[in-house]
């Protein structure tokens, strides 16, 4: 098996996220930030299929340099390298930029069969990327990914679609999104995350690094343009508290669902 | 002059059109009086059968039909492949599809392919007073939309979420549906389908009254399934609960599953988190049930019941007429 890259993107905790309707654009101040949920799972298949078929385990990310400390957890993870795209003009890139600027490094680090991706990010969460990808890439793609089965040069990969699944086959290399809560990503390892904060060296390319245009990264590459951002939902609710013993709550409840029919 | 076009995509799910489309179809009926475009519904296949007529009178003044036997079934890259070529001839302005599994993973493939602006999942589509689509694309769980335009190229390209837009009988003249036998030489899909497990759910986001089960009531799962049935509700679920595989995801009710337009919603151990509130949002009274007193999904809901669900369900169950 050769390389299994994983673009992995580094996300604010939704949770932390707040809108301000003064400046219209979201607080980011102590907000905590961390490897997107759908990454580690990618990231602990990975590891899996690696433990099983050999190959090497390269972790992928654009982004600011800051994303290096949450790297490092998928390295102590178990990855075995990791890269991160850091410039300023990658900044404000819509899915299609993001894309091109991936697939030029995943061009760079070549020799590999699989590249994983997770199934959407907890911020931007388009789901987009995986078939951009995969399309700038030339390789074959299954989406919403949740087992898959390296025999060989063959790729075996169960897929949901609306109602169900598939199970679809191809050859490798390949690029799979995987399916949010497929698995139980392992901790990260703690020997190994003392050596990685310590002794670890993490690749950092910048656009000059990548066979690429510039001005087909960042804002300049991008074909979509964010108008303004407004607070969604903003339906308030009555909050009113139903009290007693689980029989009388139990009760208003029925009255609510009679009401209704 | 031709009149510009708004292209919707009409997935086929094999026998009906995806119920998505239509919606769609509805909306961009709206746009298109608005802006003097006309709405052309695309679908692929093998044989045209009578789906065209229904596409015609959901909204589409036209339909094309892309003809192969290698179209019968979906495949990213044939599909890709007859799109593009069909879009690179005729350029409508606008090409939306439905953000469904399929449909999501053919669009980011085709507007790669063309090298233009697509957006996700979007919930609002309009059009802004210089003549470009305006949509709606919601972030961070469901707490912002970002309103995205794209100028740079066309087709503008956006999915759509399902259950946003209702779908509309719209009276027509006589519209056509025009068939093109594409003659594909062979397949270029480099995917092969070996087997397909699918079962028919109506779609969640269509239903008067749902019952939703999270990880706090995972262990009773089949009586809240009961419960729905005496209620005549719908049960929806958490993603846990479907990541779990207790649940389909056809079920799942969130940012990542269905938004529901229910009348009344009950929930059972349900927390709260961001990605789960988009999928209830729409709907007109929400009642929660959850042991934890300080638990988020009280701020989102119109009855709030601190109480074990273990404990009030059977009652509900018994009171509703359960033997
Ligand atoms: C509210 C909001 C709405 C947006 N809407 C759109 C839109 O409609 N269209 C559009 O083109 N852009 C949009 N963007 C911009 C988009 O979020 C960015 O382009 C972002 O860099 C990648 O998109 P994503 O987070 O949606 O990734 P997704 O496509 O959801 O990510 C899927 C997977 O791709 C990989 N991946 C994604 N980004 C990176 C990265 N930086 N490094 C490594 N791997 C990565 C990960 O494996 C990830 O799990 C939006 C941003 C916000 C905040
Ligand atoms: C990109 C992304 C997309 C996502 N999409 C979705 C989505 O579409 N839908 C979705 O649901 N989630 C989604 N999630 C997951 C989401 O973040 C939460 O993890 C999930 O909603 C939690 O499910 P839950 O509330 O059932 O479980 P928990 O958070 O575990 O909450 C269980 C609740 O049950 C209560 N409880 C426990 N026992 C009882 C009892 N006996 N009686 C009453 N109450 C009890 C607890 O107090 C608690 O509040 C997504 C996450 C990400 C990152």
């Amino acid at each position: 098996m050769r390389n299994i890259i994983v673009c992995t993107k580094i996300v604010p905790k939704a949770e932390d996220m707040n809108f301000d309707p003064e400046t219209k654009t979201m607080k980011r101040s102590g907000v905590e930030n961390q490897i997107n949920e759908a990454d580690k799972n990618a990231i602990e298949l990975s590891l899996k299929i690696k433990e099983k078929n050999g190959g090497r385990v390269v972790l992928l990310s654009m982004g600011p340099p800051f994303f290096e400390q949450y790297l490092k957890i998928g390295i102590a993870m178990g990855a075995d390298d990791a890269i991160l795209l850091s410039d300023r003009l990658f900044a404000g890139a819509d899915t299609f930029a993001t894309s091109a600027t991936l697939a030029a490094a995943i061009r760079k680090i070549g020799d590999y069969d699989l590249v994983l991706c997770g199934e959407e990010t907890s911020d931007g969460g388009t789901g987009q990327v995986p078939s951009q990808l995969a399309e700038l890439l030339d390789l074959p793609q299954m989406l919403f990914v949740s087992e898959v089965d390296v025999d060989g040069n063959n790729l075996k990969a169960k897929r949901t679609i609306k109602g169900g699944y598939e199970i679809v086959e191809s050859g490798m290399p390949a690029i799979l999104s995987i399916e949010l809560g497929i698995n139980q990503p392992r901790f990260p390892d703690f020997k190994r995350k003392r050596w990685a904060d310590k002794e670890f060296s993490l690749t950092i390319w910048s656009a000059s690094s990548l066979e690429i245009k510039p001005e087909l990264t960042g804002t300049s590459g991008s074909y979509t343009i964010v108008k303004r951002l407004t607070e969604y939902f903003t339906h308030q609710r009555q909050r009113i508290s139903v009290e007693g013993t689980a029989e009388q709550q139990a009760n208003k409840i029925m009255e609510i669902l009679r009401e209704y029919g | 002059m031709n009149r510009k076009e708004i292209w919707v995509y009409l997935e086929r799910n094999p026998e009906e059109i995806e119920d998505v489309s239509l919606e769609i179809l509805g909306r961009a009926k709206e746009l298109g009086k608005k802006s003097d475009m006309s709405v052309v519904g695309v679908m692929l296949g093998k044989e045209p059968g009578n789906l065209g007529d229904i596409a015609l009178k959901h909204g589409a003044d036209k339909v094309i039909f892309l003809k192969d036997s290698l179209l019968e079934s979906y495949s990213t890259e044939d599909y890709t492949k007859a799109l593009f070529e069909i879009i690179n001839k005729r350029m409508p302005e606008i090409f939306l599809l439905g953000a469904t599994y399929q449909g999501r993973d053919l669009a980011g493939r085709l507007s790669a392919r063309l090298r233009t602006g697509l957006t996700a999942n979007v919930v609002s589509l309009d059009i802004d007073t210089d003549g470009y689509l305006l949509s709606g694309v919601p972030g961070y769980g469901s707490k912002v939309l970002a309103e995205i335009i794209c100028v740079r190229n066309k087709p503008q390209m956006s999915t759509v979420r399902p259950g946003i837009f209702s779908k509309k009988l719209i009276p027509i003249k006589a519209g056509i549906v025009e068939v093109l036998d594409l003659d594909l030489q062979g397949s270029v899909s480099r995917v092969r389908v070996v087997s397909r497990k699918v079962e028919k759910h109506p779609d969640l986001s269509r239903a008067e009254k749902v019952i939703i089960a999270g990880n706090g009531v995972e262990g009773n799962l089949d009586m809240v399934a009961k419960m729905a049935d005496i209620f005549g509700a719908r049960l929806g679920v958490s993603r846990p609960i479907a990541d779990k595989g207790k649940a389909s995801r056809e079920l799942q009710v969130g940012s990542t599953g269905y938004s529901l337009n229910a009348k009344l919603v009950l929930i059972f151990g349900v927390s709260g988190a961001e990605h789960f509130l988009p999928g209830i949002a729409n709907c007109q009274t929400v009642i929660s049930i959850n042991m934890d007193r300080e638990s988020d999904i009280f701020e989102y809901s119109d009855y709030c019941v601190v109480a074990d669900a273990s404990k009030i369900i059977p009652i509900l169950l018994r009171e509703g007429g359960d033997r």
